[in-house]
């Protein structure tokens, strides 16, 4: 029993025509009430009966029976002075039940006084009691209610967001307004600062694909006093994340990153992402689609992945293969041109149709065309730490810069990376969180069923058995696959757009609710969470770091320098000591891919004496060999229409 | 040739001969005889009654306070032929604060009204254990079942009329200064202190006090003017001050529509004060007292004491 409570503000009415129910009632208050929707109250009967509910809809009219009498009473005047007495008016309000007290017999809400909550009453009327002061706790805080000058802290339960109980979490608002990045980089921080130790190690992969926004995870923020108050109210520490590593591929240079945080002092912290052919052809089905991969196209990657990449492979005209690259492949592909053209034994090559063949030849070299960058052909290879993931660490993938193909491509083979290890317990932590903008763009309602959207899929119903858990953001709930969004057990949303509001997905919200939610301010939020029996609305306060836009006036990215300018510039971020002059010593007659693989060794490495690592690295220069007319006899190819040259 | 119908040969008739159309929608009962038509008048401002243009309307003064009573009643049960009735009074002030009416003061009664003389001792008992006050009504040796409701209920009127007075007694006492309008004649408070502020909103005119000219001129009185004040008798000895105000227009709709009666206290200042307290009453027209039938004559917030009581009687309802 919880016999404390506010002043009555209002009184539970009933009629037959508007009964009070188990999960509905009304109640008036004065005109000139604090109250208003998403407030919650409490209602107090003399019986014992305590029932908590959340403010929903407000209606309010007044006496008059018709407009028509108002007309009359100002002489058809809408100037004319008022009178002296205001007509009587009621403001009626709608609660939507949270939890009664005692909770059995479920009964109809009893017709009694009304309280706003106080910050107690709102713990207990969420089911926070059960998660926040039990004796395996795991409240996450994620805002702060205000209500009728009272403000009470609102926790998540860990259980119900990382798993195993229910999983994930999706933002939906419009972009400018919503602040859904703001959210989730504040809830990562205050999760990061909150999840109890005992429930287990997490980290944050943060797929960047658009703009600034988690370039500047590790630098501080301005905040506001009344930021700091809400972080205060929190018990969260307003400071940037500690352990943050970045990750972008280059651009097609293969020496300036493809990123907006490659302003010198910043850049020590990206790394390279860069694969190369066996990186790429585990997840060719990301690349090619369903018009490039028929039964024989597949059959015949699936020979090269089991039987000749990276493994000694002798063809049948007697030369040895060791395929590690696209450039070995493309030797390969060209050795068995030839040996068919010589031989003139037929258009098969081990069952396979040279069509076949020349088609996936020009998708997979084709590849390295579209990602470069990403993808190499020298068989140097820097990714993500899989397998020594830190406790409370993030890793964010910038993939802003690149194209579509290459987003798809790299969000997959990551987060299909880290089911892998989650699946062998070898990640590092045992828990991790992936957060994904524009899901709608990844896991569409309607279009083609792509490896993206599948996998995506796959996580959102099988993720939380695994530790692996999906945040996504969305402007468009309603146009993103609705298992993928039905099975976030929390839910945040932001500023909503009125079209989207007025989409099927939002029934269930009042038309007070949704217009909340099309007018709601930066820096609030709607929360459905599985403990929460209706929708509650909370602030938060601003993140602890640098926002994107700010972030790249304060840290402009470096301007793309020549070959020769980059690989100084990047060896300068490791030893600010290295002279540039002595880096371009060393790197004269060495090919612009050997330095590359020094130089990525180097900065994967990040060695002491990071200039005689490098030089160490590059080896000995190869003597071009300098060709004049023509050497040797050439063979004429037979001419073989290809059908899918590109 | 088109016959006219007989609704508008009569109105041509009253037209061609000077008249003027307009009145009462169609009727079917025929009313009650009147208990008291007629009353005398003695001119205080003019020698005939004119009408006097009132102004622009002009909110009362703070601190007015507005009075009405409710009564209900019903017959629980008889002892032979005695009815015995449950009746209910209650009677309130409500007064401006920021625009909105509130409560300034009220009271209320439960009781039991019946023929106690015609009672047996063992009934008499049981009812004075019902701890419920308990009223004679009266009445003859001989029965009359009729007869004997009229006089319960007039036991019950005569409570509530008890309980308005103690109303404004309270009101009067607490606030020395302020005007209290009343529903109906201020006759019964006449003799009480500071009678000089009450104002009796008068919506009837069974009793008509004026005649000839003077009555068709005050029962012609256009849109926002008065009569001029004359002097009407309420009983034996005292004098009431009274005037008519026209509300609202009251062509096409009857000689009554719009039309209200106002009194005070019989005192010097009461002519000079007549067209202010017109002004008054003309600002009380909005908010509009609609869908009440009478919101030609009844101010909103006598019509919002009436709602406030009628919704503090509960299960009487």
């Amino acid at each position: 029993m919880r016999p404390d409570h506010n002043p009555t503000i209002g009184r539970v009415v009933a009629t037959e025509a508007m009964p009070s129910g188990t999960h509905q009632f009304q109640f008036w208050t004065a005109t000139d009430t604090d109250l208003g929707i998403g407030a919650i109250v409490r209602v107090n009967d003399d019986s014992g009966r305590i029932v908590y509910a959340v403010v929903t809809d407000g209606r309010s009219y007044s006496d008059l029976a018709t407009p028509l009498h108002d007309v009359v009473a100002a002489e058809g005047d809408p100037a004319a002075k008022r009178g002296p007495t205001r007509r009587t008016e009621v403001r009626l309000w709608t609660g939507a039940v949270l939890r009664q007290e005692p909770e059995e017999p479920l009964q109809p809400v009893p017709l009694a006084a009304v309280s706003l909550a106080t910050k107690e009453d709102v713990e207990f009327a969420l089911r926070m009691d059960s998660y926040v002061r039990s004796e395996t706790a795991g409240g996450i805080p994620i805002g702060i209610y205000t209500g009728g000058g009272m403000s009470a802290p609102v926790y998540l339960d860990a259980d119900f967001l990382l798993g195993p109980e229910s999983a994930h979490l999706n933002i939906s608002g419009v972009s400018g307004l919503a602040t859904k990045t703001s959210a989730v980089e504040f809830f990562l921080t205050s999760m990061f600062q909150t999840f109890p130790a005992h429930k287990g190690s997490i980290a944050a992969v943060c797929i960047n694909v658009k703009g600034p926004d988690l370039c500047f995870l590790d630098q501080p923020g301005e905040l506001t006093d009344v930021d700091r108050e809400m972080y205060g109210q929190l018990g969260i520490d307003p400071r940037p994340f500690e352990h943050v590593c970045y990750h972008a591929p280059f651009k097609a240079d293969g020496v300036n990153l493809n990123t907006l945080r490659s302003h010198h002092e910043l850049a020590k912290s990206v790394q390279p992402l860069v694969w190369g052919l066996r990186e790429v052809l585990d997840y060719h089905e990301v690349l090619l689609n369903r018009d490039d991969i028929d039964a024989k196209s597949d059959a015949f990657i699936d020979f090269l992945t089991d039987r000749v990449v990276e493994k000694d492979f002798t063809d049948e005209w007697g030369t040895t293969h060791r395929v590690c690259t696209f450039s070995d492949l493309e030797r390969l592909f060209r050795s068995i041109f030839e040996g068919l053209e010589a031989t003139g034994r037929s258009d098969m090559w081990r069952t396979h149709h040279i069509a076949t063949i020349r088609k996936v030849r020009n998708r997979l070299l084709n590849i390295s065309t579209r990602c470069k960058g990403l993808v190499t052909d020298d068989g140097s290879v820097s990714d993500l730490p899989f397998g020594s993931f830190e406790d409370r660490s993030v890793h964010v993938v910038d993939v802003a810069g690149m194209d579509q193909l290459a987003q798809d491509l790299v969000f997959t083979r990551v987060v299909s990376k880290l089911r892998e290890h989650l699946e062998r317990r070898d990640l590092g932590v045992e828990c991790v969180i992936v957060f994904v903008d524009e899901l709608n763009k990844y896991a569409p309602g309607d279009g083609p069923d792509t490896y993206v959207r599948k996998m995506l899929l796959d996580i959102s119903e099988r993720g939380r058995y695994l530790g692996l858990v999906l945040f996504g953001a969305q402007q468009f709930r309603s146009q993103v696959h609705r298992r993928v969004v039905g099975n976030a057990g929390t839910t945040l949303y932001g500023r909503m757009d009125m079209d989207e509001l007025a989409t099927p997905g939002y029934q269930v919200l009042s038309p007070a609710t949704k217009i909340k939610l099309a007018t709601l301010p930066k820096g609030e939020l709607m929360i459905r969470h599985p403990h929460f029996t209706q929708p509650v609305f909370v602030r938060f306060p601003r993140p602890p770091i640098l926002p994107g836009p700010v972030g790249v006036q304060k840290f402009p990215p470096a301007k793309e320098v020549d070959f020769e300018d980059a690989v100084v510039m990047q060896l300068s971020t490791l030893d600010r000591r290295i002279l540039p002059g002595r880096v371009k010593e060393l790197i004269v007659g060495h090919r612009d891919d050997a330095v590359r693989r020094a130089l990525l060794a180097t900065r994967r490495a990040q060695p002491d004496d990071a200039l005689a690592f490098f030089e160490a690295a590059l080896g000995t220069p190869v003597a071009r060999e300098q060709v004049t007319g023509s050497v040797g006899k050439t063979t004429r190819l037979k001419q073989v229409e290809d059908p899918y040259a590109s | 040739m088109v016959t006219r119908s007989a609704g508008h040969r009569i109105r041509d008739a009253i037209l061609a001969a000077n008249g003027k159309v307009g009145g009462s929608s169609v009727l079917t009962h025929v009313p009650q005889p009147l208990t008291r038509p007629f009353g005398s008048a003695e001119q205080l401002e003019h020698e005939c009654v004119e009408a006097v243009a009132v102004g622009e309307p002009k909110a009362s003064p703070r601190g007015t306070g507005f009075l009405d009573g409710i009564q209900r009643y019903s017959v629980v049960g008889r002892f032979g032929l005695v009815p015995v009735v449950r009746g209910y009074v209650a009677a309130a002030v409500l007064g401006r604060r920021n625009e909105n009416l509130c409560v300034r003061h009220q009271v209320s009664e439960e009781f039991v009204a019946t023929s106690i003389g015609r009672l047996s001792g063992e009934q008499l008992r049981e009812l004075e254990n019902t701890r419920l006050p308990l009223y004679d009504s009266g009445g003859d040796d001989r029965e009359h079942p009729i007869l004997d409701m009229h006089l319960a209920a007039r036991v019950v009127e005569d409570r509530r009329e008890r309980a308005e007075q103690r109303v404004i007694l309270s009101y009067l006492r607490d606030r020395p200064e302020g005007w209290l309008v009343v529903d109906g004649s201020i006759a019964p408070y006449l003799a009480e202190d500071g009678a000089s502020r009450i104002l009796g909103l008068i919506k009837s005119h069974e009793t008509q006090f004026l005649e000839g000219e003077d009555l068709r001129t005050a029962m012609t009185l256009p849109v926002g003017h008065r009569s001029s004040v004359f002097a009407r008798r309420t009983n034996g000895r005292d004098k009431a001050y009274t005037w008519y105000l026209r509300l609202w227009p009251w062509d096409d709709r009857g000689l009554l529509h719009g039309l209200v009666r106002l009194e005070l206290a019989p005192v010097d200042e009461a002519v000079v004060q007549a067209s202010e307290i017109s002004a008054w009453m003309l600002s009380e027209r909005s908010p509009l007292s609609a869908p009440d039938s009478r919101w030609d004559r009844l101010i909103y917030p006598m019509r919002q004491v009436e709602s406030y009581l009628r919704a503090q009687v509960g299960e009487w309802l």
